[in-house]
């Protein structure tokens, strides 16, 4: 796994420079118009409100990362790992239910379980969250003093591994090494 | 292989990921009806749909005039399925916690 000592921010007070406003603004606009050209077309009349969008986009999102311990950075290579993963425990997922309620007697057992998450950027937690609604038989009820409430179909399986492995696929999107502290 | 041919299994492969896709759909709705209560809906709801949603839209991929129309089908999903896994999120907080407004 590549590891990029260049990425690490360093700790402490960090004052962001000139340069870093800039390219933080930079990578915004170049996003945020791209999304904006994916939903309103290559028509230039859609930029009359396409550019002040646009802008409140950077300016919003500017104000919700500030105060962020570091900033968000993914890794491509642990994306390409992640996609696929994604795709397949979705479609494993719906064919799971999609089981469950076609029955002529619907087949679950359901309740909660807790689990500790161990990801550390808000952004990586959030990802985790949704990802949970999305793998099969699984749904992130609640989050609260870091404890996730997880509520499954069928309760009675321990879903601790297959949550860790999501865990440490969405670690490694954020560069967040989790093996060490498996237990 | 033709034109023609091509054309034609683009077209089957297409018919058959929107059956696929309304097939989902369809789970995801009789989930809502059967199954019992909040939680277990929101199961049903927030996977066979997007599952749903994502094959009707691979099936209309081919089918797209530009790239950018396409980049938008796509797009379209991704943002369904973050809207529908974060509301399903705080559906089910709001029902465990028990403090939603039109709670009794």
């Amino acid at each position: 796994m590549p590891v990029s000592a260049s990425n690490q921010p360093t700790q402490g007070a960090h004052r962001p420079t000139l340069s870093h406003a800039i390219s933080q603004i930079f990578t915004r606009a170049i996003l945020f118009a791209g999304l904006w050209l994916v939903i309103a077309g290559s028509d230039p009349a859609s930029w009359i409100i396409g550019l002040p969008t646009v802008l409140l986009a950077i300016l919003s999102s500017l104000w919700l990362s500030s105060g962020r311990p570091r900033p968000l950075g993914l890794r491509l290579t642990a994306l390409l790992r992640f996609l696929p993963f994604f795709a397949f425990e979705s479609v494993r997922g719906g064919i799971d239910v999609a089981a469950r309620v076609l029955r002529p007697k619907v087949k679950i057992n359901p309740g909660f379980q807790r689990y500790q998450p161990r990801l550390d950027h808000p952004a990586a937690r959030v990802l985790f969250l949704d990802s949970i609604s999305l793998l099969p038989g699984t749904l992130s009820a609640d989050l609260r003093d870091g404890i996730i409430e997880v509520h499954a179909l069928d309760v009675t399986s321990d879903l601790t591994p297959e949550l860790q492995r999501l865990e440490r696929l969405i670690g490694r999107l954020f560069g967040e090494k989790l093996e060490e502290v498996r237990v | 292989m033709g034109e023609a041919q091509i054309a034609l299994a683009i077209n089957v492969i297409s018919i058959l990921l929107a059956v696929a896709g309304t097939f989902f759909f369809i789970a995801g709705t009789l989930g809502l009806l059967r199954l019992p209560d909040i939680f277990t809906r929101l199961h049903a709801l927030t996977k066979a749909d997007n599952l749903g949603l994502g094959l009707i839209l691979l099936a209309l991929l081919p089918h797209a005039p530009t790239l950018l129309y396409g980049a938008k089908l796509l797009l379209l999903w991704v943002l369904v399925l973050i809207g529908g896994a974060t509301g399903a999120h705080l559906i089910a907080k709001r029902a465990l916690r028990g403090d939603g407004e039109d709670m009794l």
